[in-house]
């Protein structure tokens, strides 16, 4: 058995690298990526604990949350086409009408 | 039988409520409210007289009439209104309401007949006056003297800037108040210390605080002191307090200037307020509780001097002046400081004396000079006037009687009331020369009050007329000259209540006056008052040649020699056809005498120095406070301004502080949590 | 921001953290349970689903889950075709709007009605205190 830290350091790296996407992109498809990758980070834990309690209940919880995270990539590509439709480029810095 | 003591109240009450009914009558009374002056103050001083014949034989009577504030605890004082009858305050009485009635009647051809306006607001204004001066006079303890005192002051600052739509009456009145409010903060702050030393403030009576203060000097009682002083410093302290008050009413030095600037009043008031019994209320003030003040003889000795130099300070710049009103002011001031010389020197008969005769002189002298500005149509300059004595006989001759009063010439009253100040200054002054020094000032006085006063008769009524309006006077009614009788009659014979040269020469009993003082409660006396002195303040009387009938006789001979000394100069220089202005001749000195010493420049730098002093409060007040509220308010400002600056509207920003503050409280958690 | 290199470091920084937190507490996990060594998961979440009575691992009580999963992976699917959905004359058909003014034109670049008053300025935008 692989012991279970390392699953955890593997799924924490994923969620920084995807956090690193969202600090630093400016399209919003490679944002939206990089969300993505963090949620896959959290359901690697998931399943990572699942086989360390030996319960189903991990892996079922997983695959809910695949399936809820192409829903919310729908949602996303919704509000890039807001995006683009309102500033015309898909670029995040352009946004910034709700500031003081 | 009802006894006149009763009745106390409504002397008081009289000319208030004459001063309500022209308050609220007014254009609808005949003769603007005059009609009701007149009977207001013939019924007070028809109540005066009887009150003066029931206090014959020594009735003292004394009653508390309301009780405003009662104290609880430890120190039960109690603020009280009430009345104080005894040979004094009757005498006064009978002398504020003498002079107000022909006051009034006065003001029926001073201001009536010269088609006045506003007249309801100057009876009101008299009314007000008159009640006030009559319920100080009656006081029997120092706080209700003082509110009284306080009102009689407002009442001259009413009447002074009677012609308010003019430039100089508003101003004079408010330097008045000024003035006179200046020297009474000391006086309140006296009453405060009386009350704290000995928990009463009443005039007579066993437990009033002149004997309380004698009790304390024997040391038979205990009084409050501040700290670690003395008895007797303490007491003279006080006593210096409340003398400030009196300075600032009475007009001594330093407190004089208001006086001059007095006169923008209507004549009437001039006569009333500033001649006969406002400014007497300090030196009444003085003689009500001359029990207190001859206990501290530093406290006495203080009050003869500055009254002395009063007298010839005053003097000397009155004979400098032009305007005949003026001249007359500084007359005031100075007498008033004979008074306060004779109060110096422990003699009390000789300035309640000559507070009574200088009462009916100077009111006399004012309506005079009333009666001439109506004929000159208002033009005080006497170099303007001149030949008068023809055109306005009756007025001419009370006017003379009043001025050899004043210069004090034997057999006219003045003479007999001065010549007792300085007699008795003199026997005193042999023993202290403080009082020596006071004396003296008093003494040079007299060539140069005879001068001046000489000068304005001879300026204004000898020699040929100088103008068209000299020539031709407007002529007056009797209402003005009825006044002017009355009191030219007394000023003739008012001295002869109490001629103790006469007596003492003669051996014929002759001091009424003194007989009258005598009598009265015990403690109140003027004899009570000659023991107080020779125990506590060491006074004794000395003599020149070893006799009594020498010194007098030198006293009473320097005196009046010096007096007639002053009336010939005067009727050398000026008592002709074409008289010039010979005061020229003193050059450089004249501008000085001419501008008062520059004393009211000088009081107006310093009042203009502690505009400075509260210019700083002010920076103070503005800058550190204004700021530190300020500042507050910026605190909350600034920091808002700047903590909005977070929302910048870019994602990746927020991003960056939710991952910046995850990370932070991870570490918290972690560290706290022994997770680590 | 300040510096431009921080959101990068940040994120590193917590990957730190999360590294240290995760090694130092390995200890503490114990033994993994783990799952029957032979069986497939797989193979049992289909005999579940078909009711056959195979396997060892309990599956019956996640039917419900996997079934509302398929529901909302085939939502997701069908919302993804309607957001691409354009019409017959190229414009983009959809419950977006903008408040009334298309900014971008059917062929994808920015159409007249684009100006940068849309925009912000990039100074203070009505952000005085």
């Amino acid at each position: 058995m692989v012991p279970l830290e390392y699953y955890l350091v593997l799924s924490s790296a994923i969620f920084c690298i995807g956090l690193f996407g969202i600090l630093t992109r400016r399209n919003a498809l490679y944002f939206l990526m990089s969300v993505e990758l963090m949620m896959n980070a959290a359901i690697l834990n998931l399943v990572a604990f699942s086989l360390h309690w030996g319960n189903l209940t991990g892996q079922t919880f997983a695959l809910f949350a695949i399936a809820l995270a192409a829903a919310e990539v729908a949602v996303g590509i919704g509000i890039i086409l807001a995006l683009y439709r309102n500033f015309g480029d898909i670029d995040v810095m352009d946004a910034t009408t709700m500031r003081w | 039988m009802v006894s006149a003591f009763s009745y106390v109240p409504a002397i008081v009450l009289l000319p208030f409520i004459s001063f309500l009914v022209a308050l609220f009558g007014r254009e609808n009374l005949p003769k603007k409210g005059a009609y009701g002056g007149i009977a207001a103050t013939a019924g007070s001083l028809l109540l005066s007289i009887w009150v003066f014949f029931s206090v014959r034989g020594g009735t003292v009577h004394e009653e508390t009439y309301y009780t405003w504030a009662t104290g609880v605890g430890d120190q039960a004082w109690e603020l009280t209104f009430g009345a104080l009858i005894d040979p004094l305050s009757s005498l006064m009485l009978v002398i504020v309401t003498l002079i107000a009635l022909l006051v009034h009647v006065f003001s029926l051809g001073y201001m009536n007949d010269e088609g006045e306006t506003d007249l309801p607001r100057y009876y009101a204004g008299l009314g007000l006056f008159t009640a006030s001066m009559l319920g100080f006079v009656i006081a029997d303890n120092l706080l209700m003297a003082f509110i009284f005192f306080e009102l009689v002051g407002l009442c001259s600052f009413l009447l002074i800037g009677f012609w308010y739509r003019r430039d100089s009456p508003p101003s004079a009145a408010k330097k008045a108040f000024l003035v006179t409010r200046f020297g009474d903060y000391f006086f309140l702050i006296g009453v405060v210390a009386v009350f704290t030393t000995f928990g009463t403030a009443a005039f007579a009576g066993p437990e009033s605080f002149p004997a309380l203060a004698e009790q304390a000097l024997n040391g038979t009682v205990d009084v409050w002191t501040p700290g670690d002083l003395g008895v007797e410093t303490w007491f003279t302290i006080i006593g210096l307090l409340i003398l400030g008050g009196v300075i600032g009413k009475s007009a001594q030095f330093p407190l004089h200037t208001w006086l001059p600037d007095a006169m923008q009043g209507p004549t009437p008031v001039s006569a009333l307020i500033h001649a006969a019994t406002m400014v007497a209320a300090g030196v009444y003030l003085v003689a009500r509780m001359y029990g207190f003040y001859v206990l501290t003889p530093t406290t006495m000795a203080i009050i003869a001097l500055v009254g002395g130099f009063t007298a010839l300070f005053a003097a000397t710049m009155g004979v400098v002046k032009k305007e005949i009103k003026q001249v007359l002011a500084y007359s005031t001031i100075s007498q008033y400081g004979y008074m306060m010389l004779a109060l110096g020197a422990g003699s009390y008969v000789a300035a309640t004396f000559h507070l009574m005769t200088h009462a009916f002189f100077k009111a006399l002298l004012f309506l005079g000079a009333g009666a001439v500005i109506i004929a000159m149509h208002h033009n005080e300059n006497m170099w303007d006037m001149g030949g008068l004595k023809n055109k306005m006989p009756v007025t001419y001759l009370t006017f003379l009687a009043g001025s050899l009063a004043l210069a004090g010439i034997a057999p006219f009253s003045g003479f007999w009331s001065k010549d007792e100040i300085l007699y008795e200054a003199f026997i005193y002054g042999l023993n202290d020369p403080i009082l020596l020094t006071g004396w003296i000032f008093g003494l040079l006085a007299v060539p140069v009050t005879a001068f001046y006063t000489f000068r304005m008769v001879f300026l204004t009524f000898h020699g040929n007329p100088r103008t068209e309006t000299a020539r031709n006077p407007e002529p007056l009614g009797w209402n003005v000259k009825g006044p002017l009788s009355v009191l030219g009659v007394l000023a003739v014979v008012a001295g002869f209540v109490n001629m103790v040269p006469v007596q003492k020469l003669t051996g014929v009993e002759l001091d009424y006056l003194t007989q009258w003082l005598d009598s009265g409660a015990e403690g109140l006396t003027y004899s009570g008052y000659n023991a107080l002195l020779a125990e506590y303040a060491g006074y004794e009387a000395g003599v020149v040649a070893g006799s009594e009938t020498t010194t007098l006789l030198i006293a009473a001979g320097l005196g009046l020699g010096l007096a007639v000394v002053g009336v010939l100069v005067a009727l050398s220089l000026y008592n002709v056809d074409e008289p010039v202005e010979h005061t020229d001749k003193l050059g450089g000195a004249k501008d000085v005498l001419y501008n008062n010493y520059y004393q009211d420049e000088f009081q107006v730098w310093l009042s203009a120095r502690t505009q400075d002093v509260a210019g700083v409060a002010d920076t103070f007040d503005q800058g550190v406070v204004d700021g530190v509220v300020n500042g507050v308010s910026s605190v909350s400002l600034v920091g808002g301004d700047r903590i909005r600056r977070i929302q910048t509207g870019i994602v990746g920003n927020y991003a960056l502080l939710l991952t910046l503050g995850l990370t932070a409280l991870l570490v918290v958690f972690a560290l706290l949590g022994g997770w680590i | 921001m300040t510096n431009p290199r921080l959101p990068g470091v940040a994120a590193v920084a917590l990957f730190g953290v999360l590294v240290a937190v995760i090694l130092s507490s390995a200890g503490g996990f114990g033994e993994p349970a783990g799952f029957p060594a032979d069986e497939s998961i797989v193979h049992n979440i289909g005999y579940a689903l078909f009711d056959i009575d195979l396997g060892e691992i309990a599956s019956e009580g996640f039917l419900a889950a996997f079934l509302i999963i398929a529901l909302a992976l085939d939502v997701a699917l069908d919302s993804a075709v309607y957001l691409a959905k354009q019409e017959e004359d190229g414009s983009v058909v959809s419950a977006l709007t903008d408040g009334g003014r298309d900014v971008v034109d059917t062929d994808g670049t920015l159409s007249a009605d684009a100006d940068s008053s849309e925009r912000p300025p990039t100074g203070d935008s009505g952000g005085e205190a």
